[in-house]
């Protein structure tokens, strides 16, 4: 397959993007993995010419989670019951004055978290905590530990079966609390388990929690009252809630996603309203946005930390400018994706690969490539099936 | 990306091209990096400047993490002042993500600066190399500089400058000097604001050479959380170790802190502290292996919240000097 490119995208990557040396040095490459709606394939695709590196298939339709290092995809197979890992072949090394790139190719690991239902899966610190709902059990596995085949799997039960999640802090482990009487209602607040896999506290109480981000040293999680904020403590992850402000109009937070750069945390919060929560700010720590139309995905944008990124049901993608709490630009990528409907049809997601931004188009089968620096479209990916859940890895740095 | 090297370059341009702020005219807006910095600029700006502090009090600037508002905060500001000599890992992006145009300066500039390895020299002369140590290619806050000490360092210079009371007032004087360059008809009251705080400066360095002078030569190494009171020893004659190198951001290993605890006890180490920005079980560890006392709290890269005992620069150095000593004398 390749990428149909439009002309500014030709002369950039003469220029030196995308895999180009910009000297004999120094190299960047991006890769998006690419998982398809229904069926168990992921594909590598190399972002500098739009070619498939390699196709894994797995047991299951898949969502994907990358590593902060970049050198792990998470698989998470929820209706196959298990993770599998793809080592994304990039490893970035940072030698203070410089940074390191290696490159090889992408290869199904050995390693997998097996058990009844993974749903939410979250990386902190090199350790993945997937979470099995139907067992209630989280199953921990190491990046290096997978990518070397070395090591065991560790688990942490909660109380009972429930849709969950847990969290790696530190030696700590954050791990929701169910419901104490119904196993189908969302959790009631968090539990903190010590180094000894034992409580370490009472829970703290948030009803109806849904919704993990981090940012910088903090982790947030979402539910009906507020947020739950966790930031590292003397002896132990110190948990304070956080109501949402008085005077917010109707509505709360179901899922989270981190400012990288800059510290903060973006939701949804009504069906046109995101809303930007800044923890450690005293008064106005919650901030809304309005969008044209209902979210269908957002995203921070690692590249800019000023800046993250919504995707509307009117197939437009949006720039937030996150310090002055309103989009600032936008571009039309796709037809209409109306969230009206089941929660896991197929629509489309953002993943940011350095310069460019990647946009899926499940329904059409593309995967659409937008310039970070012009927020203008410059082209776009054939991708066979219904490409959805995306992730992307890779930087610069000199090779050796 | 704009760095903080061109930040400066290009912010005192604009100050020196921009028509100062009237006489009576609002105050105008200044960030300062971190709560040290933040109290030279109170003293020296007084009720014409209107202050934002990025990193409070008993924060830490070495692993301090900006916000929005922060950003926010830039780009309203007419002068952003900061250490410089890599403290402030987290001031490039900030400036990318806040476009300031704000004229940057770095406080430290002209002071007696410590080279991780070597002797001290005077912040100017090598400014390009010392710009270039600022702006790292890629967002991250980690140091490049090799050094034998445990941690992550932030380059090739101890960025605490301010340990040393002389250079404070280097640093006072340079935020006297951007404050007139952006504010001609407030000049006046900057400078005479500033010579006053100075004459406090010059009282307390001579308070502390005298209190220091009279302790007992093989009395005065003492150990704290991280490395940052270089200058302190190398103006006033104390021996500081420590198992963190001059950032806060990396854990000491297991290998360092064994080998501080055979130096601890090879030089007779006096009283150990803990720092108001860092997590106490290091040193209270160190003191439980070495049977050394816990000293109390010495402010490192942080005052003190308004109603503790190093609310204000001064104050800080103060409470430091009269913890040690007490310590010493009770050893």
């Amino acid at each position: 397959m390749a990428i149909r490119f439009h002309r500014s995208m030709i002369l950039a990557c003469a220029a030196t993007f995308f895999g180009c040396p910009a000297s004999a040095e120094q190299i960047e490459a991006w890769r998006v993995f690419v998982a398809d709606h229904s069926e168990p394939v992921v594909r590598a695709i190399d972002l500098r010419d739009g070619d498939e590196i390699e196709r894994f298939a797995l047991t299951g339709a898949a969502r994907l989670h990358r590593s902060q290092s970049g050198r792990m995809v998470y698989a998470v197979q929820r209706d196959a019951n298990r993770v599998q890992m793809i080592g994304t072949g990039i490893a970035l090394g940072d030698h203070g004055d410089h940074g390191d790139i290696t490159i090889g190719a992408p290869r199904l690991l050995k390693a997998t978290l097996a058990g009844q239902k993974p749903v939410h899966l979250v990386e902190r610190d090199g350790m993945a905590a997937a979470f099995f709902d139907d067992e209630g059990i989280a199953r921990l596995v190491a990046e290096h530990a997978a990518l070397e085949g070395t090591g065991e799997p560790q688990e942490i039960a909660s109380r009972a079966p429930h849709h969950g999640v847990a969290i790696p802090f530190g030696v700590h482990m954050l791990m929701t609390r169910p419901h104490p009487s119904d196993p189908g209602a969302l959790p009631v607040g968090l539990d903190l388990f010590g180094p000894d896999g034992a409580p370490a506290i009472d829970y703290a109480p948030c009803p109806d929690l849904h919704g993990e981000a981090q940012s910088g040293n903090l982790v947030a999680l979402a539910c009906e009252t507020g947020l739950l904020v966790v930031a590292p403590g003397q002896a132990r992850p110190e948990i304070r809630h956080l109501p949402y402000a008085a005077g917010l109009p109707e509505g709360k937070t179901t899922k989270l996603v981190g400012g990288t750069g800059l510290r903060y945390f973006l939701g949804n919060f009504a069906p046109r309203v995101l809303v930007l929560i800044d923890p450690m700010q005293e008064q106005e720590n919650f901030r809304l946005v309005e969008l044209p139309t209902r979210a269908v995905d957002f995203a921070s944008h690692p590249a800019k930390p000023r800046f993250a990124l919504a995707f509307t049901e009117d197939g437009h993608l949006h720039r937030i400018d996150v310090v002055a709490g309103r989009i600032d630009r936008s571009v039309r990528l796709t037809g209409l994706y109306s969230m009206d409907g089941h929660w896991s049809d197929p629509r489309p997601r953002i993943a940011v690969a350095g310069p460019r931004i990647v946009v899926s188009d499940p329904l059409a089968g593309q995967l659409h490539v937008v310039d970070t620096e012009t927020f203008e479209t410059m082209g776009s990916i054939a991708v066979a099936g219904e490409p959805f859940s995306i992730v992307a890895v890779g930087g610069a740095g000199e090779t050796h | 990306m704009r760095s903080l090297a061109q930040a400066a370059l290009a912010g005192l341009s604009l100050a020196v091209a921009a028509p100062s702020v009237q006489a009576g005219a609002e105050p105008f807006d200044v960030v300062a990096s971190f709560s040290i910095i933040g109290d030279f600029a109170r003293e020296v700006g007084g009720d014409r400047i209107r202050l934002t502090t990025l990193v409070g009090p008993n924060g830490d600037a070495h692993v301090y993490e900006p916000r929005p508002a922060d950003a926010a905060a830039m780009t309203k500001a007419r002068v952003v002042l900061v250490n410089g000599l890599q403290f402030e890992g987290f001031l490039d992006r900030l400036i990318e993500a806040s476009g300031t145009t704000a004229a940057v300066v770095e406080v430290s500039k002209g002071a007696h600066i410590l080279p991780v390895d070597g002797e001290a020299h005077d912040h100017h002369a090598d400014e390009d190399k010392a710009a270039d140590h600022h702006h790292d290619e890629a967002s991250d806050e980690d140091g490049h500089a090799e050094k034998d000490h445990a941690g992550h360092d932030h380059g090739a210079y101890d960025p605490h400058a301010w340990q040393s009371v002389e250079n404070a007032e280097r640093y006072v004087k340079n935020i006297a000097e951007a404050f007139c360059l952006t504010d001609r008809d407030g000049c006046a009251t900057y400078q005479e604001n500033a010579a006053a705080y100075i004459g406090q400066l010059q009282t307390l360095d001579a308070d502390i050479k005298t209190a220091i002078g009279e302790l007992p030569q093989d009395k005065r190494t003492i150990i704290t959380s991280h490395d940052a009171f270089g200058y302190f020893e190398h103006e006033y004659g104390l021996h500081f170790l420590a198992p963190k190198g001059l950032s806060t951001e990396a854990d000491a290993s297991a290998a360092d802190i064994a080998a501080l605890i055979r130096q601890v006890r090879e030089e007779r180490a006096s009283a150990i502290f803990v720092e108001n920005i860092t997590n106490p079980r290091l040193a209270e560890q160190i003191a439980a292996e070495t049977g050394l006392q816990l000293g109390g709290a010495l402010y490192s890269d942080a005052l003190s919240d308004k109603d503790g005992p190093a609310a204000t620069y001064i104050d800080l150095m103060r409470h430091n000097l009269t913890t040690i000593t007490s310590a010493i004398a009770g050893s």
